[in-house]
């Protein structure tokens, strides 16, 4: 199995965490009101749960040297299904449910095709994220489903200690699995199959089945981040999550993770979306035109990647 | 590794004690040294429409010396991204917010969150829900802009006398706006000669404008008059028209721009285009923020001081713009939106 090198094996977390210093302490001098006030970060922390709770899941499968094209797909077609499923029931356990289960079954089909018809999962999923979409779109017709009350809302709302339910969640996942993926021999063999995939299945370990479950997990995650959205934005449609695929990835990829998979963390990921969040913040609140965020986020792409190779021995 | 855990700990302390003192920090001036900021929001960036809207507005803020303006919008006309852009102004903490909701229920949180925080919301162009906003700067009432387009037809097809048959083409069939006119439009025609034979909803596809105006200039034979009422319906069946040799025997006439829908009047396919002057309309929405900003009350029954257009008046809670405009050959080149 893999060793981790028994040097300082966190580089670049450390590279980020300066990073994000840097942007929050040099944005906040342009726009302090913003970015040095607690209350005000915590208040806009609301915009970037969705990305943050995607990003989790994506790090954990981009490490087995797959990919999730779908994940925004999956969060329309499972958002239409709770907007229709409310429109029906008025109840929004069985709503939330129903978006779930949905959500759950794109994962899984993601998983069938990657697992046992063995088509690269970057063409699975380029194919289902056309695909959810469509059907999203066929079913709602362009509905635009709301009025789901202000309970519901409160889910990403409400807070506790300056933090919604969905921000603590993301906190409480990056938690379980960096516990996960460093100390059980499921998070070792995650890795492992990043690196050598043949090698693993040849000493025994299903690797089908953790794939499966891992394609999965990741559609019931983008059902939960489709719930989050929806009780943000208050309306549902076909629209819910476009483009949020890339977004995700190149959080994962600012994170640290490589993205042939094999080398990554959690906290990596959570750090890339932190950065990613404040800049676009700045752009928002100080630039004032959105055409800057993808150039800023290009550039962090770019630049986190070098300076870590440029202090890091394991740099390839 | 350990001088470099130490150096990371005090730089992290440093971060969050910094967080925490400016907690409380007095108010600085948002983007620049001008009193007030107003936020103006459209429905789109960077459409015809809303850019004519926006010269208004900017107009107003120039010759205020008190105005700062900020003008923005989604360039997809995304009513979660106004929602986010409305949140982000929050937190700037500017003096007013002018929103031109594309969904009233997907922004109206974020609206009524800004109340919240004592900046002032008003919409203009379209209306947001009734709690989230205290003013609502109204380019023309439905009943104006139904009995303008009605009148300009009869008008049009050469008088009172005439009859025959007339369509509408609309926008999608949920469309607020579009509807509200139709209400009005059907009992106005009822008394005319002129007999409203269908309603297409091409939505704002301006292919299937052009299909949908051809199909209905095929099928029936004694088509008199076309309403194109939104600003792709209306060229849509202008051109219609010129395709199929009709100029001069089916009337075209609706809501557009009249920059768009110059070079039909040009060519005598339109004789009348309806609509209110939209750079008017961003300029009045800057007179009303920037009034609300400053403590003034507008109240039911009062008016507005609105610069150059002089006192608008105030009907519940809608600044009213006045009256719509008719745009014929004679005057569409008088103005440059």
């Amino acid at each position: 199995m893999i060793q981790r090198p028994r040097e300082f094996g966190w580089w670049h977390e450390v590279v980020l965490l300066l990073l994000l210093m840097a942007v929050v302490i040099g944005a906040g001098m342009f726009v302090p009101k913003f970015f040095w006030s607690l209350t005000q970060q915590l208040r806009l922390s609301r915009q970037m749960w969705e990305v943050a709770l995607l990003s989790l899941g994506m790090t954990l499968i981009i490490l087995t040297g797959g990919i999730d094209l779908s994940v925004g797909s999956i969060m329309a077609l499972s958002a239409v299904s709770f907007g229709i499923v409310f429109e029906a029931s008025e109840s929004l356990p069985m709503s939330a449910v129903s978006c779930l289960l949905v959500a759950l079954c794109c994962g899984a089909l993601n998983g069938a095709l990657v697992v046992w018809l063995k088509l690269h999962p970057l063409i699975v999923t380029l194919a289902t994220f056309a695909a959810f979409r469509g059907i999203a779109e066929g079913v709602s017709q362009g509905a635009h489903y709301s009025g789901f009350g202000e309970a519901f809302r409160g889910l990403s709302h409400d807070n506790y200690l300056g933090i919604s339910i969905a921000g603590w969640s993301f906190f409480g996942l990056v938690a379980v699995l960096t516990v996960m993926l460093t100390n059980t021999s499921w998070g070792r063999y995650l890795y492992a199959i990043g690196h050598n995939e043949s090698a693993v299945r040849f000493s025994g370990i299903p690797v089908d089945g953790m794939k499966f479950s891992l394609y999965s997990a990741n559609g019931v995650l983008s059902g939960l981040a489709a719930i989050v959205l929806v009780s943000r934005t208050g309306a549902a449609n076909a629209d819910v999550g476009s483009g949020f695929e890339l977004e995700v990835i190149t959080a994962v990829v600012i994170g640290g993770t490589s993205i042939f998979g094999g080398r990554g963390t959690v906290i990596g990921t959570a750090l890339g979306v932190l950065l990613i969040h404040q800049t676009r913040k700045f752009v928002d609140l100080y630039l004032q035109a959105a055409e800057w965020t993808p150039i800023l986020i290009g550039c962090l792409l770019i630049g986190s990647i070098l300076v870590y190779r440029a202090c890091s021995r394991d740099s390839k | 590794m350990n001088r470099l855990s130490r150096f990371l700990f005090c730089l992290l302390l440093v971060a969050i004690v910094g967080c925490g003192s400016e907690d409380n920090a007095t108010v600085d001036p948002t983007v620049s040294g001008k009193e007030l900021t107003i936020c103006v929001l459209p429905k789109i960036k960077g459409i015809p429409y809303f850019t004519s809207c926006a010269d208004g507005a900017r107009e107003a803020a120039d010759e205020l010396d008190d105005v700062e303006l900020i003008y923005d919008g989604p360039t997809d006309g995304d009513a979660r991204k106004q929602a986010e852009m409305i949140e982000n102004w929050t937190v700037l903490g500017v003096d007013a917010i002018c929103v031109a909701p594309n969904a009233p229920d997907v922004v109206a949180n974020a609206m009524k969150e800004a109340r919240d925080e004592g900046i002032q919301v008003i919409t203009w162009d379209a209306d947001g829900t009734k709690d989230s906003r205290s003013h609502f700067v109204n380019q023309a009432t439905a009943e104006a802009i139904g009995l303008a387009m009605v009148n300009a037809m009869v008008k049009d097809v050469g008088g009172l006398a005439v009859a025959g048959d007339v369509v509408i083409v609309s926008s999608d069939p949920t469309s607020d706006n579009q509807n509200s006119w139709i209400e009005v439009m059907k009992p106005a025609l009822a008394k005319t000669k002129l007999n409203l034979v269908t309603i297409k909803y091409p939505g704002e596809n301006s292919g299937q404008a052009l299909a949908d105006a051809k199909d209905v200039i095929k099928k029936y034979e004694n088509l008199k008059g076309i309403f194109g009422i939104s600003s792709v319906a209306f060229p849509g069946a202008a051109e219609a028209v010129e395709q199929m040799n009709k100029s001069g025997e089916i009337q075209v006439t609706g809501l557009s721009l009249p920059s768009e829908m110059k070079k039909y009047v040009k060519a005598g396919t339109v004789k009348s285009v309806i609509l209110w002057n939209t750079p008017n309309l961003g300029y009045a929405t800057i007179y009303a923020a920037r009034a609300l900003a400053q403590g003034k009350t507008l109240s039911e029954g009062g008016t507005l001081d609105a610069g150059r257009l002089g006192e608008l008046d105030i009907v519940g809670d809608n600044v009213l713009l006045g009256d719509v405009l008719v745009f014929t050959a004679e005057n569409i080149d008088d103005y440059d939106f």
